[in-house]
Parts: structure tokens; sequence; C-alpha cells
């Protein structure tokens, strides 16, 4: 159990474990047994390993739902909500920017510095992205381009959408909490019927 | 003309025309990138033999010069230039090829011509090669076109039109492979072994090959398509969903936590910290921490900031300090009074416990001791202290004072 410890600090500490940022843990959680003994282990402190559909990532849910843990969800659920259009907006950016066909996805890595200078160079991206950093959720109250862009990176890094494997070296990777967040998009378009389609023959119209 | 001279003429134009393409290379193959043969930089009688080799041909009067359909797929397979590369899934001309050939073998053999039979049986053996050959290259394209996950092209709804394309590509193949009848190749080769190992088994080994090869190929075709299509719609999502949000801001979805099943994407537990600390409660860990303890820096003591901040202590405590200090050493002046009055001695914590002084009695014994110590030497000489010590444990022999009894000393 004691080799597991790392694992559990980390899905304790309110951390997703994907491929990216957990190889090993990842790998660790697949296997039915550990993840059985794992579970029986989180038991006492209401807490159970959970999913996204996909299996792309892991973290920690609550077994059972008091009153009180019910409107925390809902605290934090609302907090998700206020970030959603910042982080697709973000998404679509660094789409363009990179110029790309796809959108970010786990595994991807972004050079800050690329992505500065492919900004800079564009007034349009330009003035979008000053617009993007200074949203409430990325709140960069910077002019400098530069300056924004650290600030934007910083906190998606803050809320496990990114990571940076050398501290001092400025790229990022996407993790799989990107996933996450689609898988949740789908979810609520599912649920609350939104006229949002996800088809190619959409595509077609907007290309 | 005998087939000799025939060979050695076929010899010689074929090399010299080979040697054009080498001569040429650099014009030829900015023609391939480019689509049109630079004239001007080339001379007239350059393009006459380019011409005459067939390496090059005008499609109508008023384009420029081109490759030929056949020395542009040459130079598609040589760099692998897959947006180019053309798979040929035609098998019925070859196998008509093959039969023929194998007949004239056989009618040759019949005839007692040996030379003849020679000749025939190394053109099945190119004839079978050629056929084998166009699937190794239609398979070689279609590998490295699905490593390369359609690098040539740059959008994805095109890399997802040329995966769809690879894909049928791999239906005609594999519809070719069929037509390959092994019984057909067994009657046609007969009793004849070179004909038997030719047509029989070497070819059926390596159709299996590739048999296996095109199926291998055609699911990581089907695989990355559904990746390719994924990603298309994971944009798709990303771009709807922001447009919706951005036309809709005053948009709440439902309250998830409420339901009675609460699915596991809004159920996220809060973060917990599992902090610990240095325990010295057990005796294994001791070595431990006593390493670690070892190996930490010293800490450099500042002493300005020292005496700063003892200062700023002693103004704030001082007086309460020195009326506590005060009442000590006056209850310790009662005690040492009220050994007066006792011939056998008084012990230190049962006049605390009579008194009901509130001393700590380690910080009573203290003083007490201070005060004797403090007395001049005449007046310690008529007095005497009695310790009840103890050691502190059998392997230490540290003396441990549990009370102290003064007595007058007795004037002998």
């Amino acid at each position: 159990m004691m080799i597991h410890g790392p694992l559990v600090e980390r899905l304790l500490s309110g951390q997703f474990v994907c491929a990216v940022t957990a190889p090993e843990d990842f790998a660790r959680l697949q296997d039915e047994t550990i993840l059985q003994a794992l579970n029986d282990y989180l038991r006492p402190l209401n807490r159970r390993i959970a999913t996204s559909q996909d299996g792309s990532v892991f973290f920690l849910a609550w077994c059972e739902l008091t009153p009180e843990l019910r409107d925390q969800l809902r605290a934090q659920f609302q907090v998700t909500l206020n970030s959603l259009l910042p982080l697709l907006d973000w998404m679509q950016l660094v789409q363009e920017v990179l110029g790309k066909d796809s959108t970010v996805a786990p595994g991807d890595t972004l050079k800050l510095h690329e992505f500065v200078q492919k900004t800079e160079d564009h007034q349009g991206l330009r003035q979008r992205f000053s617009q993007l950093a200074s949203d409430r959720f990325f709140n960069s109250q910077a002019e400098a381009l530069d300056a924004q862009v650290k600030t934007v990176f910083r906190r998606l890094k803050e809320h496990g959408y990114l990571e940076q494997p050398h501290a001092e070296r400025q790229f990022y990777v996407v993790t799989g909490k990107v996933d996450y967040l689609l898988e949740l998009i789908r979810f609520i378009r599912d649920e609350e019927n939104l006229p949002v389609d996800d088809t190619t023959a959409q595509e077609e119209l907007w290309q | 003309m005998t087939s000799g001279l025939q060979n050695q003429k076929m010899l010689d134009t074929g090399a010299e025309r080979l040697r054009l393409l080498g001569k040429y290379a650099e014009p030829l193959m900015d023609a391939y990138l480019h689509g049109e043969l630079d004239e001007a930089a080339l001379g007239e009688r350059v393009i006459q033999r380019l011409l005459q080799a067939r390496i090059v041909w005008r499609p109508d009067h008023e384009q420029g010069l081109k490759l030929r359909p056949q020395m542009a797929r040459m130079v598609a397979s040589m760099i692998a230039d897959e947006s180019r590369r053309q798979a040929n899934a035609e098998v019925g001309e070859e196998l008509d090829r093959i039969e023929n050939a194998v007949l004239s073998y056989q009618e040759a053999i019949v005839k007692g011509q040996h030379s003849y039979a020679e000749l025939q049986l190394q053109s099945v053996t190119e004839y079978v090669h050629d056929l084998l050959g166009q699937f190794d290259e239609a398979i070689d394209s279609l590998w490295h076109r699905l490593n390369s996950h359609f690098g040539f092209v740059s959008s994805l709804s095109e890399k997802i039109r040329e995966n769809e394309r690879a894909q049928k590509q791999i239906r005609r193949l594999l519809e070719g492979l069929e037509q390959i009848s092994l019984g057909d190749m067994i009657e046609l080769a007969r009793d004849h072994t070179p004909l038997r190992k030719l047509l029989v088994v070497h070819l059926q080994d390596r159709l299996s090959t590739h048999h296996a090869s095109l199926y291998a190929v055609q699911e990581r075709m089907i695989e990355l398509l559904a990746r390719f299509r994924e990603q298309q719609s994971r944009a798709v999502l990303v771009q709807n969903m922001a447009a919706y949000l951005r036309q809709n801001p005053q948009f709440v979805p439902g309250d998830y936590t409420w339901r009675s099943k609460v699915p596991d994407l809004v159920n996220q537990s809060s973060p917990i910290v599992p902090a610990a600390h240095a325990a010295l409660d057990r005796s294994a860990d001791t070595e431990v921490l006593a390493e670690i303890v070892a190996s930490l820096p010293t800490r450099e003591l500042k002493p300005q900031s020292a005496t700063g901040e003892a200062a700023a202590v002693k103004l704030a405590d001082d007086r309460a300090v020195q009326a506590k200090e005060q009442a000590l050493k006056d209850d310790v002046e009662r005690y040492y009074v009220a050994t007066l009055d006792e011939d056998k001695g008084l012990s230190a914590l049962a006049f605390l416990k009579q008194q009901k002084l509130n001393w700590d009695p380690e910080i009573w014994l203290f003083q007490v001791l201070a005060e004797y110590q403090g007395l001049n030497a005449s007046e310690r000489e008529q007095l005497t202290l009695d310790y009840c010590q103890s050691e502190a444990s059998i392997f230490n022999q540290l003396q441990l004072i549990h009370d102290v009894t003064v007595r007058i000393r007795d004037v002998a």
C-alpha cells in the first residue's frame, strides 16, 4: 500500500490523474485490484476514485452526499460554469494561433515563446487574446502581451489544464483535464438539449 | 536480328536514356515539383533528347513540357510523395501475362527448345515479381500515409478525405488479391518443379503476407479515421458551445448536484492535505531524525536582532516578572524562617504544600537552593541541606533532586 502513497496524496489534494500528468499512477489505476484497495482505503474519508466516461482521467468523488456537501458541489460547479467560456475561447485561440485544425488535446506541447510570437504578428488575434486575458477567470492586469500570456498559462496550470514539466522552461503540456472539460460540455449540452452540434455536417457550414 | 544483338541495343539505348535522368536530375525534379520543365534553362538539343527518351511530353500545344505520368509515378514512389503516389490494384492484366508466358514455356519444353523455355521461365518470374511488387508498393505507400497521419495534406477535412480514399484503395487491393486463385496457379504449374516453386510456393507465401498486411493497415486506417472524426467533432463542439454561451449569457444549466444520483462529472470531493510531522515517540526513528537534524545547516544568530527582540519582550513583561520574582523570594524567606523552629529540619516541598503556595515545585526548589547559595559563608555554616535524590535511571547516573530539607546545624 505504501508504494501508492504519492498517488493517494495526489488524488486527495484534488488533482486529476491522467496519462500526461502521472503516467505511472495512471497505469496503476487501470488495475482493478489496486483500484479496489485504494477505494477501501478512501472509504472512511467518504471518498472514492471516479473517472470520466472515456476513462482518460481519475479524480476523487464523494461516496455519500450530505446536504452540506451538495451545496459545496453546487458552488464548485458554479465556478466551473463561469470558467467555461474563457476556457473555450482559449482553446479556439490556441487552435487559430498555432494554425492547427484540431482543438488542443492531452499530450500536446505548447511553447510560450512560439505562442507569443505568432499572436504578436496578428492584430486580430492579439486583440482577442488581450480581451481573454482580462477576463475574470484569467484576471491579468498587464498591458504587455508577454505578461498576459504568462498569466493565462499559469492560471491554466493552477487549474490543472496544463502541466509545466520544467519550472524554469517555458513550455507546457496539455493534460487530460481538457478531455474532462469537453465531456462536461457534452453532458450539459445533452442534459439541457442545447442546439450545439458537434457533427461534421455542421462543420461545412462554418468553414 | 539475333536476340543477343537486340539485347545489346536495348542495353545501350536504355543506359543512355537513364543517364539523361541523372544528368538533368535537378531540372527534372523541378518540373516534378512545379509542374513544368524550364525549357529556357536547358536548350533545344537537350529538350529533344528528353522528348525522345519519353521522359517528358507536351500534353497540348499551349502548355509547357511535363514529366510523363510514369516518370512522375516513379519519382513519387522513390521519394514516398504520398500526394502523388498511386496504388495500382489492376490484377487481371498481370495474370494474363503470367498465363501466356507459362503456356509458351510449356510449349517450348514439349518441343525440346530448352534455351527458349529458359527465357520464358525468366519472363514468368519477372511477371510474378511485377505482380507482387505492385502490391508491395501499394502497401508501402499505405503504411507510409498512415504513419505520417496524412501529414502531406494540411487540414483535418482533407485528411479525412485522404483516409477515405486510402480505405477504398485497400478494398480494391483486397479484391485484386482475391482474383489470384491458388487453385488456378496449381493447375497452371502442373508438375513442373520451377513453376510450382514460383507460382505456388513463392506466390502463395507472399500473397498471404500481403493479405495480412492489408488487413492490418485497414484496421489502423479505420482507427485513425475515427480519431480524425473525434478531433473534428471536438473542434466543432468547442466552436459551437462558445458561440452558444456568447449568444446566451443568461444560460444557467440545471442543478445536477441535488439529484438522487449525482453524475460523477460534477461530483468532485474537496482537497485534503495529509500533513505529517517529525515524531519522537518511536525509538526506531530517533536515529534517522538525529541524522536529519545533524545535516541541517546551522542557523547563524544575528546578535543585533536577538537583543532587539529580547529588549522588546523585557519591556513588556518587566514589571509583572519582577513582582513575581519578589513574591517567590519572600515565600522562600518565610520557608527559611520556618525551618528555624523545626529541630529536625523542614522539607521544602512539605512547606510548599502546607502553606498552599502556588509555585511550581521545581521552580520552588531552585529558588530554595539559590537562596542558600546567596547566603554568606558564616550563615551557610549554620544550616544543613539534605537532598532527597535518586539516579535518573539504572543506565544514567544523573542525580535528580526530588526535595530539599533544611535544618539548623547542631551546635556540637
